[in-house]
């Protein structure tokens, strides 16, 4: 498919991607600089930028489809959307300055990948510039498409390690007409109490769009009550969120809050946090939620689980890399997946031990990136 | 590659004497799939029992440098599962369900095991598996990882990649993984996202952990008849843009109808509108039935002259069986079928079978048009005497011209059905050089020596087009 965005910009990368390549230098892919290394031990001689990409390149309602510029903002593309009652429902953590392609390189994704799931899930195609230089148009624009070997998939979640991203093409959904957020009042985080919540979402008829549990400082911190909540956002049509409101009732107290109330959420991480995501089987997620909230209440921080996906966010204040953080961590380390998403360059080494070093991994890296210059170290590898 | 004695008595000691077909009577059975037109004849078919035998005769494969092709229950549409000269590795009696986890919906299967029956097994448990192509009853799961297939269902549910969790596969080196994770987040390279709809050129699989979707609490069919196929997609981009998010939306124009109301699955379709639209909501109770007020608005808005809601699941089902077995009832009418499946923005739709339209009449041939209209993915499916060569290439011709038409609308040429062998020539017309040398080198990483499915996917020529070291070729270390 030809290219809509300005190739001559696009060639310039692969210009200094070639260049870069064949003079060993390594590049740091750089959109809109937010946060840069997330604390792992990567590597770089130069910058590759790609934060002038900027802008919709093309956006057409009624296919609910949108392509962008990799370095276009999340703020946005929902600016543009929700002008035809339509949204990009990714919402990950932190403020909605990032830009899409960081977000689909870094695989982000927030409490609605209950109901829409996460990056891969919702990107239809991409441009990118691999490590080769070359420049690779992969997917399409249209919702449903399996021709040829998938390299969309491939590169989301990849932290540009495999190429620089240059351009996307997203699913859209419409807006729902009526969407409703409330707030559980459950007792103090325990087992009992989330597998409660856990077995409401599985057994109700009332899908949510999202459902998260709070651990009680989250929830004072975003004004839900003094103790941990379940926040749940129900939307559809008037009758059925009236419904949804009345079933969700049984689990408890519910207090009538707002959209907002998901935004604080995105944007409670102190930039100088410790996060970790622990994961396990759905059923498992009340035990794992209450385990890490005891861990991460006790030393200043919060913990919150979207129970669907079996996934708990732990966030704990980056104290210096003091023993109480460091023993905070060993503590959440178990037998459960977990993921460092941004510790201390010191502690990487302890901790990521979900860098790829498999063999199929590495022959991929080799093919997309011969060179090992793009973002070299970034996942947990030594540069 | 001659047919090898020694390697059907190597392969017969692992799977047993009866388990390896190598004479040319025996492998007739296997010399087509899904897709009339297309025969290959293999070298030799074996069929392994269990995972043990699979991998076993990979590496046998492996060590003696052969090359195959994996086969489900062989009703792909894409002459994916063709093995031209090579061995046919068929898969179907590997149809045990491992395990099925209610408690958190999800299922363990072998690869062989027919997608009907894994609903029917989830049912107990008020799940089922939500990917539904028309050809469930007979197609396995591991077919559909491999094509990544979908169905009417998945316009609201998604297609087989949102539905797989993670898998064991065995590579063509005859090593052993597992990509994904079953039991929480992974991180690294998506490589199962990359394997499903690798369409057999990356490995085979040896079990699929896939997630169960709970059955709905309500379900509403409609059936609205239309007095121009512009009318149904009219209706369908209104439906679309109102948010409201249909289960399935499937249309069918006269001749598809006609073709099924003169088979044994007439579904009691008006065999005098020009299109039809099968519009399936589902969900809770509550807010249901606004939904269902709405959507008949737009169709009557649109022109619907009728629009009708199933009675019970009985109705229903014979709604739903006319549309599932059209491809089969097109059969009675023509020797012959050349089934497509190409999607387009769905904006484009009525512009698109517009121009179907005139495409057909122009080249004197016979389009039916049954399709996923909510997903703009087409199926324009022409029968025709094979045995005619004026006909055959008035078909041909129109064919290529729908293609181009749907990819110069900014679509591609398979939503769901794969590329396999059949649509091979489009893909320079899709891809970059440099698009396609990247899958190239995507398939090198899982099949150096391209023994897996060869010649499927990607044009052979097309792997020259990358920069790779030449180091990238050789085999991951």
């Amino acid at each position: 498919m030809s290219s809509n965005t300005d190739s001559t910009e696009v060639a310039a990368l692969a210009d200094q991607v070639r260049s870069a390549r064949a003079g060993g230098r390594t590049l740091r892919i750089v959109g809109a600089g937010s946060w840069l290394t997330a604390g792992r031990p990567c590597d770089d001689s130069e910058r590759l930028e790609i934060g002038a990409l900027t802008g919709i390149v093309t956006y057409e309602p009624g296919d609910l489809t949108l392509t962008a510029r990799a370095g276009t903002s999340l703020a946005e593309i929902q600016r543009v959307t929700a002008a035809e009652g339509q949204w990009l429902p990714l919402q990950p953590m932190g403020a909605q300055t990032g830009t899409l392609g960081a977000t689909v390189a870094t695989s982000s994704y927030g409490p609605l990948a209950s109901a829409y799931g996460t990056p891969r899930d919702q990107v239809l195609g991409c441009e990118f510039v691999s490590g080769t230089g070359d420049m690779v148009r992969a997917g399409g624009r249209v919702v449903k498409n399996v021709a040829g070997f998938d390299l969309v998939r491939l590169v989301t979640g990849a932290w540009g390690t495999l190429g620089a991203l240059t351009e996307l093409t997203v699913r859209l959904r419409a807006r729902p007409e009526v969407d409703h957020t409330v707030a559980v009042q459950l007792a103090a985080p325990d087992g009992d109490v989330a597998t409660a919540a856990w077995r409401w979402l599985r057994e109700s008829e009332h899908e949510p769009l999202a459902a998260e549990l709070l651990s009680p400082s989250l929830a004072r911190s975003l004004l839900l009550g003094s103790d941990a909540c379940l926040l749940v956002r129900l939307a559809g049509n008037e009758p059925f969120v009236r419904a949804a409101g009345d079933d969700v009732r049984s689990l408890g107290e519910a207090m009538r809050s707002d959209v907002e109330a998901w935004h604080r959420l995105a944007c409670s991480e102190p930039s100088a946090s410790i996060v970790v995501r622990l994961s396990a089987l759905p059923s498992r997620v009340g035990a794992l939620w209450t385990r890490a909230s005891a861990v991460a209440e006790r030393c200043g921080g919060f913990a919150h689980a979207t129970v669907s996906r079996g996934l708990v966010r732990c966030v704990i204040p980056d104290a210096g890399e003091d023993s109480v953080s460091l023993d905070a961590m060993r503590e959440l380390v178990g037998s459960d997946s977990l993921i460092a998403e941004r510790v201390p360059a010191a502690w990487w080494r302890l901790f990521a031990k979900t860098r790829p070093t498999d063999a199929l991994s590495l022959g991929v890296r080799r093919a997309f990136d011969p060179g090992r210059i793009m973002n070299p170290g970034i996942l947990g590898d030594s540069p | 590659m001659p047919v090898s004695a020694d390697l059907a008595r190597r392969l017969a000691v692992i799977v047993g004497e009866k388990r390896v077909l190598a004479r040319v009577g025996e492998l007739r059975a296997y010399e087509s799939d899904g897709l009339p037109g297309y025969q290959a004849r293999p070298s030799i078919a074996v069929f392994p029992g269990s995972r043990d035998e699979v991998v076993a005769v990979v590496r046998l494969l492996a060590e003696t440098r052969t090359a195959y092709v994996a086969r489900g229950a062989g009703t792909g549409l894409s002459g994916g599962a063709l093995a031209d000269d090579v061995v046919l590795l068929g898969l179907h009696r590997l149809r045990r369900i491992i395990s099925i986890d209610g408690e958190n919906a999800r299922a363990v299967v072998e690869p062989g095991v027919v997608n009907a029956l894994l609903t029917r097994a989830a049912t107990p448990y008020g799940l089922h598996y939500a990917p539904d192509p028309s050809s469930q009853t007979a197609c396995t799961i591991g077919g559909n990882v491999a094509e990544n297939a979908g169905g009417p269902h998945c316009l609201k549910y998604g297609v087989t990649l949102n539905h797989v969790l993670a898998l064991t596969v065995v590579l063509p080196s005859g090593d052993v993984l597992t990509l994904g994770n079953a039991e929480g987040e992974s991180e690294g390279y998506d490589l199962l996202g990359a394997f499903v709809g690798s369409e057999g050129c990356f490995g085979v699989v040896l079990d699929a952990t896939v997630r169960l979707m709970r059955n709905p609490t309500a379900v509403r069919t409609l059936l609205a008849d239309f007095h121009s196929i512009d009318a149904a997609a009219r209706a369908v981009s209104a439906i679309i843009a109102s948010g409201i998010v249909a289960a399935a939306m499937e249309m069918m124009d006269a001749a598809t109808i006609n073709a099924v109301e003169a088979s044994i699955y007439a579904a009691g379709y008006p065999t005098d509108a020009a299109a039809i639209l099968l519009i399936e909501l589902d969900g809770a109770a509550a807010g249901l039935d606004d939904d269902v007020a709405r959507v008949s608005e737009f169709c009557r808005s649109a022109g619907a002259r009728d629009v009708r809601v199933a009675t019970d699941a009985a109705d229903r089902a014979r709604l739903w069986q006319g549309r599932k077995k059209a491809f089969g009832a097109m059969g009675r009418v023509s020797s012959h079928l050349v089934v497509q499946d190409a999607v387009v923005p769905r904006t484009r739709l009525p512009e698109i079978l517009a121009r179907i339209k005139d495409i057909g009449e122009r080249e004197r041939v016979n389009v039916c048009n049954v399709f996923h209209a909510g997903d703009g993915n087409l199926h324009p499916n022409i029968g025709y005497n094979a045995n005619d060569p004026d006909e055959s290439s008035r078909v041909h011709v129109a064919m290529r011209e729908i293609m181009q038409a749907c990819i110069d609308a900014g679509g591609t040429v398979t939503g769901e059905h794969g590329i396999g062998l059949d649509k091979l020539p489009y893909m320079d017309a899709l891809f970059t050089p440099s698009t396609l040398g990247a899958m190239c080198a995507l398939r090198d990483v899982f099949d150096p020596e391209h023994r897996s499915n060869p010649g499927k996917v990607v044009p052979v020529h097309s792997c020259r087009e990358w920069h790779g070291a030449p180091a990238a070729r050789g085999q991951p270390s």
